[in-house]
């Protein structure tokens, strides 16, 4: 590797359990690497990873890294700090008059968000998440603003100074500072800011009106704090990260994935440890996004199914989905964020008798990787659903991860005859069946739910379905929900990274402020300009000028006297005329009455402008995936046996043919019921569903 | 029958009730609806059982069952598919007219298969007050329309001249209409829903199961029920409106796996609007049962049969006609609510399976404020101050009650932001945060309540009017339990200044230093205009177990956090600190000397 050609992309995300690599380079194949991770110090697992997709091409790390002239990277790490509560010793100045208002959570609020609604209903056992910070560590600082931004008390200085001493004597090391009315207004945040650092300049700081500037206080502060409990181990964590490649020979950017689905270089995203939340999953959307495009799919469900969670988000007209109200563990935060739904139905979902009705449920309680599912044989005792898919047949004992673990299919049967087809007074088969109906069921569920919710129907989608779970109940689920066809990509397994490879460096920008419909044409300018002129900055410093930028112009509108407020891409050209202005009212009453149902609308009220919003694109030179040629239909060659699955429009065993994935060619097809054995997962192909290879190594099922 | 199938329509018919609320929310996109979760869907059979109450406000769960079989009643020979009833009749099943039921028959090939009920409180009903609470009314007749039953939608068809009839006879209406339309949504979304479930599973496989569900609840209750200890548990509830006390008394007896709840004693029906209607009572009773009793049984009318209620016609709990009621969802329905919640309490406590399921009385006491008046853009404002969602949790046998942490009978509400309140009405707060020793102590104190403050802030008409139907500043209602103290009063105070130039300059941090003469208030009209100031605070719930026996860290710990003041510490809890340590020997000397004092004075009495 003399020559120091540097040619290759490298993608790494650093997920709870395991830690992905993607590398890509025109021409060559896609290689995949996959090492555990290990947190806390997730380091060595993304080495891991690396060396993992590095040995497959016969290069050692510092060889591929000298090759690699873009890094991306995604990373749970601040997702992990806060999980496992290993941030900062926070401290919060606020206004005065309000040091209650992160603890108390908008009443209720923070007591039942994030719980189930079976949790919900058992109010007795309910309650808020222990704080990031305490009470004690909260100090009101007199100085406010109006609802209009203006400041109608000083911001006192000598109080200020005396409660960020206090603090830093309470041992506080970072310091979040979230007054009221601050996203109209900065100057008194950004003067408590200046007092902190001329006190301790090594005290981290956060302040509100530059990490969440949206109104909302109670949301506003959470996002602060988050922010200030994370951010010195964000820092360090990419400082590290930078170092440790650098020491590995490489020598060019590194990105880092945001929540919204956008990169940024890590010197940007280093202070911005609120960014990360979510990155993995979002980055899986990206990914899905970048399938749909490449595949011409611009409807997408996309779905993901692992150990203990089945994920879901939907991609409409190529259009990404963000979600309104966030949360981390238990915490509210408020950041652009891909809207990623879940619920607790993953292969290690135990399956258990319900007391009192003997109805059998399961999950949301997972037996995790440890002990695991029964047939493990790790020492679980409770049936899973990876329990029930061996039972019906869809798993095989001897080669499952691809012959590294074999399975305990006796003891799974065992333990749920007597745990649950006993109780239920069916035979194993049947229970099993039942099992299976009611975990796909479930699914079902929960994706029309958040379809409808949005005024969609999936029978207008394709869906895509990720994880190692996936491919068993995708088949069921999808023809249920009817929709378009099945894609189980090549890249399944490690679709976050490839999400990351597939993403665009993007900046977020946005201003608050409420404006009538229509508003006087000389009113944006002075919204418009400042935010392109930031975003152009920035861009230009990472390199992106000219076709490589999009600038893309959002609004937030809604009707007046109504809470619901939608983003409105503004399509007309700035600067804006009273046209433009008609079009965006137009669309907002078109994706309000989509979102919100018909008859919704509320014209009579009149619209409000409430937020307006850039989302500025440096575009990235994406992987060109090459198609290969196709080699007929006949799939005979990759048959390696027949066994008896369970089928569910037959609810009856039937032996099926079983097809190793490795033997398959492009062009291939396969006639439902089939199994198909990947070296990470299973394919189930149900009755009268066709099953090809496509070009590009996807599996793709069509329904009836 | 087949246990899976069962489980697949159960689950999907929960779902069916999510969608709607979804639906609801969506459509409404009002404060009331969205932050304060003031709704409630539900469904029932074709004759009016209620099949699947949904977690809203659960006052309604059995008053619009209530009311689905008083349309089938009154509608009988005509009901047809498409059709929509509304009902808001308090002496017919409503609890008050300001919240509308719409009903809605769902049929399938032709046939009623089921209903589906919900509510919202709409903006305005035309009582004499703006908002729907009408503290002023001396009979239901001033408490705006009111329909024991009508058809507002007939075979699919709006009928447009009732529609107009009662947009006719309400303040905004546009937003009552738009209210009216979201549960008209609500309904459809419902209805198509069950109706693509009786598609796949056919209809004989649909009605087994409703059966199946109603009968599992009735079983799985009864049986809960016969594990406790025969017996009979009290609770007594007082509240005062303009200086006349009012009563609320309940014996609740458990014989075999049946309930009874009696309210004989209770005061007379009142000439204030707090009155309930025997509706409501049940609805008050049944909103504490749900979550507390059958956290895991599904809440449908199988849970209904085992229980009887007594409740003496004429009583305060059970008025008749023209009694005023407007107020009664935070006037008697919560004293019902709070004895129902302290005697399914003391029961639960009485076996060691169920002790952790007890709690103390939660948010005893709402503090309806609505305010109207211009808003800062010249537009009209009516609204109600969302902090009354956010209540006070009660202590638990094994945790403290949750501060400002919600109510039982909405299990999911929550308050607006300052920021949200700001933006929509004139005004501007002083301060909203913890209310210092308004938990009840105990070994588990109560949570706290809070305290607000408002002031009018670039007002076009200097100011706005606020409806205030505070009852109950004389009496603390969130009772404790096991020795637990109960929880702090309500206090609502109108600051009032002769000054009346616009722009208040006061940043008081608390009541005593906001200039102006004091004035205690609680019902009626009043304003907050020029250099007012409206001052709130809301009571904290009941404690569990005696103060003295508080772990004096805990109590150390809430001192600091100025949760309780020192002052309480020691009075209440017995402990002494010094700085920020527990005083080891001054403590336990306190807490025997505050114990003898007990005995003493039992002895005396």
């Amino acid at each position: 590797m003399s020559d120091g050609a540097k040619t290759y992309l490298v993608a790494t995300d650093v997920g709870g359990t395991c830690t992905d690599t993607v590398v890509f380079a025109v021409g060559e194949p896609v290689i995949l690497g996959k090492a555990l991770s290990t947190p806390p110090d997730f380091a060595h697992g993304v080495l891991d990873s690396i060396k993992s997709a590095a040995d497959q091409m016969n290069l050692t790390v510092e060889e591929l890294l000298a090759r690699t002239s873009l890094f991306v990277h995604g990373s749970t790490v601040v997702d992990n700090a806060i999980l496992t509560r290993d941030g900062a010793n926070v401290g919060l100045l606020t206004t005065e008059g309000f040091e209650d208002t992160l603890l108390v959570t908008r009443g209720g609020y923070g007591r039942w968000a994030g719980l189930t609604e079976e949790r919900m209903k058992n109010m007795v056992k309910t309650d808020r998440a222990a704080p990031l910070v305490e009470r004690n560590l909260i100090a009101g600082i007199p100085e406010r603003s109006d609802y209009k931004g203006a400041i109608i008390r000083e911001l006192d200085e000598e109080a200020t100074r005396a409660a960020i001493k206090r603090l830093i004597g309470e041992g506080v090391d970072a310091i979040a500072i979230s007054f009221l009315w601050s996203f109209y207004n900065q100057k008194n945040e950004l003067r408590a800011q200046e007092l902190v650092k001329e006190i301790d300049p090594s005290i981290y700081t956060s302040i509100s009106s530059h990490i969440a500037p949206t109104p909302g206080e109670y949301e506003r502060t959470s996002t602060t704090v988050i922010n200030a409990y994370a951010g010195d181990i964000a820092r360090n964590y990419i400082e590290n990260l930078a170092d440790l490649l650098q020491k590995n020979r490489y020598a060019g950017p590194v990105m880092i994935m945001q929540g919204y689905g956008g990169l940024l270089l890590a010197s940007e995203a280093a202070d911005r440890a609120i960014g990360m939340l979510e990155c993995g999953p979002a980055a899986g959307v990206i990914g899905s996004k970048a399938l749909g495009e490449l595949l011409n799919q611009k409807d997408v469900i996309a779905t993901d199914m692992g150990g203990t969670t089945f994920k879901v988000s939907v991609i409409q007209g190529g259009q990404i989905e963000y979600a309104r109200e966030p949360m981390i563990d238990r915490f509210h935060y408020t950041q652009p964020k891909i809207e990623v739904v879940s619920i607790g139905a993953g292969g290690g979902s135990i399956v258990w008798i319900e007391e009192g009705t003997n109805i059998p449920r399961v999950g949301p309680r997972s037996a995790g990787s440890r002990p695991g599912p029964v047939c493990y044989g790790l020492g679980g005792d409770e049936p899973t659903l990876t329990d029930v898919f061996m039972l019906i047949g869809y798993m095989d004992p001897n080669i499952f991860l691809g012959g590294s673990m074999s399975l305990d299919k006796e003891a799974a049967r065992k333990v749920f005859d007597t745990k649950i087809a006993k109780p239920l007074g069916l035979s194993v088969e049947e229970a099993a069946y039942g099992i299976f109906r009611i975990a796909t069921a479930q699914i079902t569920d929960l994706i029309r739910e958040i379809t409808v919710e949005r005024g969609l129907d999936p029978r207008d989608f394709v869906m895509h379905a990720f994880g190692g779970s996936c491919g068993m109940v995708s088949s069921t689920f999808g023809a249920e929900l009817g929709v378009k066809k099945i894609v189980i990509p090549y890249t399944a397994s490690v679709n976050c990274a490839f999400g990351l490879i597939s993403a665009d460096i993007v900046h977020e920008y946005s201003v608050v402020k409420t404006l009538p419909m229509p508003a006087s044409l000389s009113e944006f300018p002075p919204l418009f300009e400042p935010m392109k002129e930031k975003a152009l900055k920035a861009l230009a410093d990472e390199g992106f000028t000219g076709d490589k930028v999009i600038l893309d112009w959002s609004v937030d509108l809604r009707y007046s006297r109504q809470v619901h407020e939608v983003t409105t891409p503004l399509k007309a050209n700035l600067p804006l005329t009273d046209e433009g202005l008609e079009r965006l009212s137009n669309d907002f009453e078109t994706l309000y009455e989509r979102k919100y149902g018909k008859g919704s609308a509320f014209r009579e009220a009149g619209i409000e402008m409430t937020q307006f919003r850039l989302t500025a694109r440096g575009l990235m030179s994406h992987p060109d995936m090459s198609p290969s040629p196709t080699s007929g239909e006949d799939s005979s060659k990759a048959v390696v046996g027949r066994r008896e699955i369970f089928v569910e429009a037959r609810s009856a065993m039937v032996e099926s043919d079983i097809y190793d994935f490795t033997l398959l060619k492009t062009g291939n097809l396969i006639l439902g019921p089939a199994v198909i054995h990947t070296p990470i997962t299973t394919i189930v192909v149900q009755d009268k569903q066709r099953a090809v290879m496509d070009e590009y190594r996807n599996i793709v099922i069509e329904l009836g | 029958m087949d246990p899976i199938t069962f489980s697949i329509i159960r689950h999907r018919l929960y779902r069916v009730v999510e969608e709607a609320v979804i639906t609801l929310k969506h459509v409404s996109g009002s404060a009331i609806t969205n932050e304060g979760h003031d709704l409630m869907v539900s469904l029932y059979e074709a004759d009016g059982t209620l099949l699947l109450g949904g977690v809203g406000f659960l006052h309604h769960l059995t008053s619009a069952a209530e009311a689905c079989k008083s349309i089938i009643r009154r509608f009988e020979g005509d009901v047809h598919e498409g059709d929509l009833f509304l009902l808001n009749d308090p002496f017919t099943a409503a609890l008050h007219t300001s919240d509308i039921y719409l009903v809605s028959p769902i049929h399938y090939k032709g046939e009623l298969i089921a209903w589906s009920a919900c509510f919202v409180h709409v903006y305005d009903i035309g009582a004499m007050n703006p908002g729907g609470f009408a503290p002023e009314a001396q009979d239901v007749f001033s408490e705006g329309f009111s329909s024991p039953g009508l058809k507002l939608v007939d075979r699919g068809n709006l009928r447009q001249d009732v529609w107009d009839t009662l947009l006719n006879m309400v303040r905004g209406p546009e937003m009552v209409a738009l209210d009216l339309r979201s549960m008209i949504a609500c309904n459809n979304v419902a209805k198509d829903r069950m109706i693509s479930l009786v598609e796949k599973y056919g209809l004989p496989t649909f009605q087994e199961t409703c059966k199946t569900l109603v009968a599992q609840s009735e079983v799985q209750l009864r049986e809960r029920l016969r594990e406790f200890p025969d017996g009979s548990w009290e609770s007594r509830q007082y509240f005062d409106v303009k200086g006349e006390v009012y009563k609320v008394l309940l014996k609740m007896t458990k014989k075999d796996d049946e309930l009874i709840f009696d309210f004989t004693g209770s005061s007379p029906q009142s000439k204030y609007s707090v009155n309930c209607t025997k509706w409501a009572s049940l609805g008050g009773l049944f909103a504490p049962l749900f979550p507390l009793l059958c956290y895991d049984i599904t809440w449908n009318e199988g849970v209904i049969r085992p229980i009887t209620v007594i409740a003496p016609e004429g009583s305060i709990v059970n008025c008749t006609k023209p009694s005023p009621v407007s107020v009664a969802t935070v006037g008697a329905i919560q004293s019902v609510n709070n004895a129902a919640c302290t005697t399914i309490g003391k029961m639960l406590a009485s076996h060691e399976k169920y002790d952790d399921q007890t709690s103390a009385v939660w948010h005893a006491n709402h503090f309806a404020v609505f305010m109207f008046g211009k808003n800062q853009k010249g537009g009209d404002a009516i609204g109600i101050l969302t902090e009354t969602f956010a209540g006070s949790g009660g202590a638990r046998t094994f945790a403290d009650g949750v501060d400002i942490g919600g109510e039982i009978p909405n299990p999911i509400s929550r308050m607006a932001n300052v920021e949200t309140v700001e933006a929509m009405f004139p005004v501007r707060y002083l301060f909203r945060r913890r209310l210092q020793d308004s938990g009840g102590g105990g070994e588990f104190r109560g949570g706290t309540g809070g305290e607000l403050a408002l002031v009018p802030h670039d007002a076009p008409d200097g100011g706005l009017h606020y409806v205030l139907s505070g009852k109950g500043s004389q009496f603390p209602q969130s009772e404790g339990l096991a020795g637990g103290n109960p929880g702090a009063i309500n206090d609502y105070v109108w600051v009032h200044s002769p000054e009346s130039d616009h722009g208040h300059n006061c940043f008081s941090q608390s009541l005593s230093s906001i200039p102006g003469e004091k004035e205690a208030i609680s019902w009626g009209v009043f304003p907050l205009m020029g250099k007012d100031a409206l001052y709130v605070r809301w009571n904290g719930g009941g404690g569990v177990g005696d103060p003295l026996d508080r772990e004096p860290a805990s109590v150390v710990i809430d001192v600091i956090n100025e949760v309780i003041s020192p002052e309480a510490a020691r009075e209440i809890f017995g402990v002494e600190i010094q700085g920020e340590k527990i005083d080891a020997a001054k403590t336990e000397k306190l807490r025997k000397s505050i114990r003898e004092e007990r005995l003493l004075s039992k002895g005396g009495k």
